[in-house]
């Protein structure tokens, strides 16, 4: 959308909420007319009933108060319906209305004026004048309405007037029109009245929005500021137990080095000493890490990358360490591509393979990767599991806690820094994947970090044989679908065939296609398009008008019309879902056939 | 001699293991990482002299670990190792019977000072208490009697093995120490005990040792 339309758009939502203002408005003052039509009616009544049939007069009367009841009732309709209006049909009913009653008015004047003496010609002749001027005060009419009322009142009065008093009807006539540009422009001011309160009222209304939408976003930002000053502040407690300690022991051993110990004290020291450097090492890199990864200035990459190599190459690292405690390291992948951060994947790998086989004594460590779907989003699911002790269900929540660590009442940093399981949790936030953990006790413990596949991947890239490859390279083939994630994933699949791909995501793209481009090698097309032509009529279609092209059509349904007039069309159906190999048979099929 | 070493962390336990090995002669050190191992270790070890503590045990209070050591053997002197150093912390040891208190985060040369101070049947206790303000009585002049009721007080003895040790009658002990604690001004044991190290009347060899 461009700025001018928004402007445009902007505009015409004003101008309607204009409209249905001064709808309300009306419509509350018609509510008050019957009773105002009451005074008039006995007002002209008073006037008129010596003069002419009571008769005329009455059904007069009763037919000027029955159009004031209705547009009253009318009135009340609208008030109750509120904004569910059309506003521009109410309006123009509106018109209506307001010219019947002037109207009738008027054909009071008819009726009436000829039968007075000339007193009370005068007196009723201003009198009629005067109620479309009060008009404008009392009924807060749109500029149209009170042309309507005004005119259709004015009019028959005034040219029953010159009718009467030949003599005058140049005067008459100038007065009677000067009245009604009078009333006309003053209900067109009160409409640009009502235009800026409207305005000004939406002014208002926005800048509340904009103050409401800046308290809140500072509110939240405060909230996380706290949060995270909280989480600092925790973190500092517990590092700063958990570097003193090191730092403890290594003034023993310093002290132990000074008082001149045995050369196999001396040996043990060393050994120990090393120890602790190197925990200490791992808690500070820890701390680094984490406080990177905490204060946001790690930023995470979106690389395309193929999940199973990179997961591999982490698994290949542990073989030794899972080996030298005896335990069997078990690797399963599926083959997944997605847009992700490679350091952080393998980081959260590295982490859990870390903690399963320090966890494990006996039995086996299991990696595997799986794509799933759910709500019709791909999600690769990374899994590592251990037939280690388990994590009682009380601390499965705290495990992802900093320092928060199993069963090491020795605080034994030999045996990790508890900083392990933070990270993966705050890599996974980065990276938008979610971690769970599945636990039972003398069982084993079950990872799972679900991380979204935004590059929706083929499924099993399935490649193609040196024949087949031939056949396929370099194809033209459009591929139509209205969902952006399969013809994603299509095109994907047939590029890595080696097939040249053009997308379209409805029948008109689809056209712009063939104007540009002409036509394909292969057009692959989903039976419903989420349009009104489906893609065997689309196919139809396009033939008749560019010429005969191969085409397969792609469908979940069983049965429908619209299958119906693929099958009768022979076009060639490919029943979803379907495997890489039947659309590769199937294409290939289709160029052969030609 | 015999010690025992009750602390969490391991690397520190033998840190201290090898440092009184090598400080000390023929000292023989036994480790527990919970109170519970430690009261198995003390029943077992019936010869144990010393036993150092730490306070910030894995899920356990280390001052109910002095209590339980001196309630099961008065004899045992034990000496408080703690990462924490603050006043309160060190009163709360004393009175829970520990005869010293050893910050960890002296300077190595500290340590190795106060542990020697420790392994001679001295008390020590860090150098801020010593120094906190508070009135200071003059040094009095205590008898050897009273010299050797104070070194027993110190290592936390109570009264009925004080009496047998000096093979004096309870009484008499009550007596001498209503004495001591006259002559440093004190009300309780805890205060004797911080005020006589204030007024380095402990550095004195203490003859009760045998």
């Amino acid at each position: 959308m461009t700025p001018a339309d928004a402007d445009a758009e902007r505009s015409a939502a004003s101008a309607r909420e204009q409209l249905v203002e001064l709808i309300g408005l009306h419509a509350r003052a018609m509510l008050r007319m019957p009773w105002v039509q009451m005074l008039v009616v006995l007002g002209i009544g008073f006037l008129t009933l010596s003069f002419v049939s009571p008769r005329t007069f009455l059904a007069w009367a009763a037919a000027s108060i029955s159009i004031e009841l209705i547009r009253a009732r009318y009135a009340r309709g609208v008030l109750r319906r509120g904004y569910e209006i059309d506003p521009r049909r109410v309006h123009v009913a509106f018109v209506a209305l307001a010219a019947i009653s002037g109207g009738v008015i008027g054909v009071g004047a008819m009726l009436f004026l000829p039968k007075l003496p000339v007193y009370q010609q005068a007196v009723l002749g201003a009198t009629l004048l005067v109620i479309p001027a009060a008009g404008v005060a009392v009924s807060q009419s749109s500029r149209y309405i009170q042309a309507a009322y005004a005119l259709c009142l004015a009019l028959p009065a005034g040219a029953t007037w010159s009718a009467l008093h030949p003599g005058q009807s140049l005067g008459v006539a100038g007065l009677t029109i000067l009245l009604c540009a009078v009333l006309i422009l003053a209900a067109a001011d009160g409409d640009k009245l009502l235009l800026r309160s409207v305005s000004i009222r939406h002014e208002r209304d926005r800048l509340v929005r904009d103050l409401e939408q800046r308290n809140a976003e500072v509110g939240a930002a405060m909230e996380r500021a706290e949060q995270s000053a909280q989480a600092r502040a925790r973190v500092l407690a517990a590092a700063s137990h958990d570097l003193r300690q090191p730092l403890h022991a290594l003034s023993v051993y310093s002290a132990v080095l000074a008082a001149r110990p045995s050369p196999e004290t001396l040996k043990e020291v060393s050994q120990n000493v090393d120890q602790i450097v190197r925990a200490l090492g791992n808690l500070l890199n820890g701390l680094l890490d984490l406080s990177r990864l905490s204060a946001g200035y790690y930023v995470p990459e979106r690389q395309n990358l193929a999940l199973e190599s990179l997961l591999a190459d982490v698994c290949a690292e542990y073989t030794q360490s899972a080996a030298q405690k005896g335990l069997r390291l078990h690797c399963e992948w599926a083959s997944i591509r997605l847009l992700g951060d490679p350091v952080a994947i393998s980081r959260i790998l590295r982490n859990l393979l870390d903690n399963a086989i320090k966890y494990t004594e006996a039995g086996e460590v299991r990696v595997t990767t799986t794509l799933e779907w759910s709500d019709r989003r791909a999600i690769a699911v990374l899994r590592v599991s251990d037939t280690g002790k388990g994590i009682p269900l009380g601390e499965q929540a705290r495990i992802f806690e900093e320092f928060y660590q199993l069963d090491n009442p020795g605080r034994d940093r030999t045996r990790g820094v508890g900083l392990g399981l933070a990270i993966v949790q705050r890599l996974c936030e980065l990276i938008g994947a979610q971690v769970e953990v599945r636990s039972s006790v003398g069982r084993g413990t079950c990872f799972s970090v679900s991380m979204p596949v935004e590059l929706a991947e083929p499924p099993p890239a399935l490649l193609p044989s040196a024949q087949t490859e031939a056949t396929l390279r370099g194809r033209r083939v459009y591929v139509v679908d209205d969902e952006q994630d399969i013809l994603k994933s299509t095109q994907t699949l047939l590029e890595i065939w080696g097939v040249a791909v053009a997308t379209a995501q409805s029948p008109e793209e689809t056209d712009l296609l063939f104007e540009r481009a002409g036509i394909p090698d292969l057009m692959i097309v989903d039976l419903r398009l989420g349009s009104e032509e489906h893609g065997a009529l689309l196919a139809d279609r396009l033939q008749r008008r560019h010429g005969i092209f191969p085409v397969l059509i792609t469908t979940g349904e069983t049965s429908s019309e619209a299958l119906l007039q693929a099958n009768q069309r022979k076009f060639t159906l490919l029943q979803k879902p379907i495997a890489p190999e039947v659309l590769q048979r199937a294409i290939v099929g289709s160029f052969v056939s030609r | 001699m015999k010690i025992l070493i009750v602390d969490d962390h391991a690397l520190f336990r033998a840190g201290l293991r090898m440092l009184l090995a090598t400080i000390g002669h023929e000292v023989v050190c036994i480790e527990a990482a919970t109170i519970d191992e430690a009261t198995t270790l003390i029943a077992q070890h019936t010869d144990l002299q010393l036993c150092l503590v730490d306070l910030a045990l894995k899920r356990e209070n280390g001052l109910d670990a002095v209590r339980r050591i001196k309630e099961l053997a008065p004899q045992i002197a034990v000496v408080v190792v703690s990462g924490v150093d603050d006043y309160a912390t060190i009163r709360s040891s004393i009175d829970a019977g520990a005869m010293s208190f050893i910050p960890k985060s002296v300077q190595p040369e500290v340590l190795t000072h106060a542990l020697q101070h420790v392994l001679s049947g001295s008390v020590y206790l860090p150098e801020q208490i010593i120094s906190t303000a508070g009135d200071l009585p003059q040094k009095p002049v205590l008898t050897p009697r009273q010299m050797q009721v104070l070194a027993c007080l110190s290592r936390g003895l109570p009264t009925k093995l004080i009496s047998r040790e000096l093979a004096l009658s309870e009484h008499t002990v009550k007596e001498h120490i209503a004495l001591v604690f006259q002559a440093l001004g004190a009300r309780n044991r805890t205060e004797a005990v911080i005020k006589a190290s204030r007024l380095r009347l402990q550095e004195l060899p203490a003859s009760v040792r045998g």
